[in-house]
């Protein structure tokens, strides 16, 4: 379900109610797309110590700070990245958590692929890395078996706002699509290839919605 | 009559090899619902919600947060109602 350019706040509200609604039966699975507004987002395991400049440098540019419920430490989401939540029963596809990120990892790295980008998983961190830059990273919130928060991929993304952060408490140059790829990429584009990938994982059909189908 | 102690255990997640206590969602003695939320662990980027196995009186957290936990383990215990 592509929700287009949307503010985090409004998408974290949607989600939550789309997780309760899929909890007691009355949504299938989903799948949500979305490039957000600059934002960072801090996880149970985030420190604000890994925001590197002042509040009012961050407020000057318009860029906001949520802690939220998801794994993980800080990131940044904005312009330029492409965001996916799933919203799935975790039960119908064998309640195990470590294969949903596995899913989550490699629906981006044959997207990825599909650009003749190689990227590749790192031992211990988490995420998708080209070479020692990271291009994409996870963070999953679980309960009842239902997910939601999910993935956010690097397409075209102002890499001064990460430069803000220590992305997920680590010292990381990051990398976006479009600086390692001739062709140019937008995020509607990676959104679809990578659900389209997403789906085949999942083994799942994929059918677009229009967002005013299930708000 | 005696009450029935029950233990709170980690679940099988699937493959997963680790996992940390983030936080506890209820308080010690809190009384609670089979299914309220009660804790949040961590493992491979995902918080997981561990709901109450029971209703009745939480009487024992074994693993505060931070404490590396495995399949199984006993992380608290409940005096069903």
């Amino acid at each position: 379900m592509p929700l287009g350019k949307a503010d985090y706040g409004d998408v974290l509200t949607l989600q939550r109610a789309l997780h309760a609604r899929r909890y007691a039966g009355k949504l299938g699975d989903l799948l949500l797309s979305v490039e957000h507004n600059p934002v960072f987002t801090l996880g149970r395991s985030g420190s604000r110590d890994h925001i590197l400049v002042p509040t009012d440098v961050l407020e000057g540019q318009g860029i906001s700070i949520y802690e939220i419920e998801r794994g993980g430490d800080i990131t940044y989401h904005g312009p330029g990245q492409l965001v996916v939540y799933p919203i799935l029963d975790l039960r119908e596809y064998g309640k195990n958590i470590h294969r949903f990120v596995w899913w989550l990892e490699e629906a981006m790295i044959r997207a990825l692929s599909d650009w003749a980008i190689s990227s590749a998983r790192k031992e211990g961190f988490p995420g998708v890395w080209v070479g020692e830059r990271k291009i994409a990273s996870v963070g999953v919130y679980v309960k009842n078996w239902v997910t939601y928060h999910g993935l956010a991929l690097n397409v075209s993304v102002n890499q001064e706002h990460f430069r803000m952060i220590r992305p997920c408490g680590l010292s990381v140059d990051t990398v976006s699509i479009n600086d390692v790829c001739d062709s140019k990429v937008d995020v509607a584009t990676a959104g679809m290839k990578v659900i389209l990938h997403l789906g085949s994982l999942l083994e799942r059909d994929i059918v677009t919605m229009d967002p005013k189908e299930v708000t | 009559m005696k009450a029935e102690l029950v233990h709170i255990l980690m679940p099988d997640l699937g493959d997963v090899s680790k996992a940390v206590v983030v936080q506890w969602l209820q308080p010690i003695h809190a009384q609670l619902q089979e299914g309220d939320d009660l804790l949040e662990v961590e493992t491979e980027k995902t918080t997981f919600v561990i709901p109450s196995p029971v209703s009745g009186r939480l009487t024992k957290i074994l693993t505060p947060e931070t404490t590396a936990i495995a399949t199984g383990d006993i992380l608290g215990e409940i005096e069903a109602a």
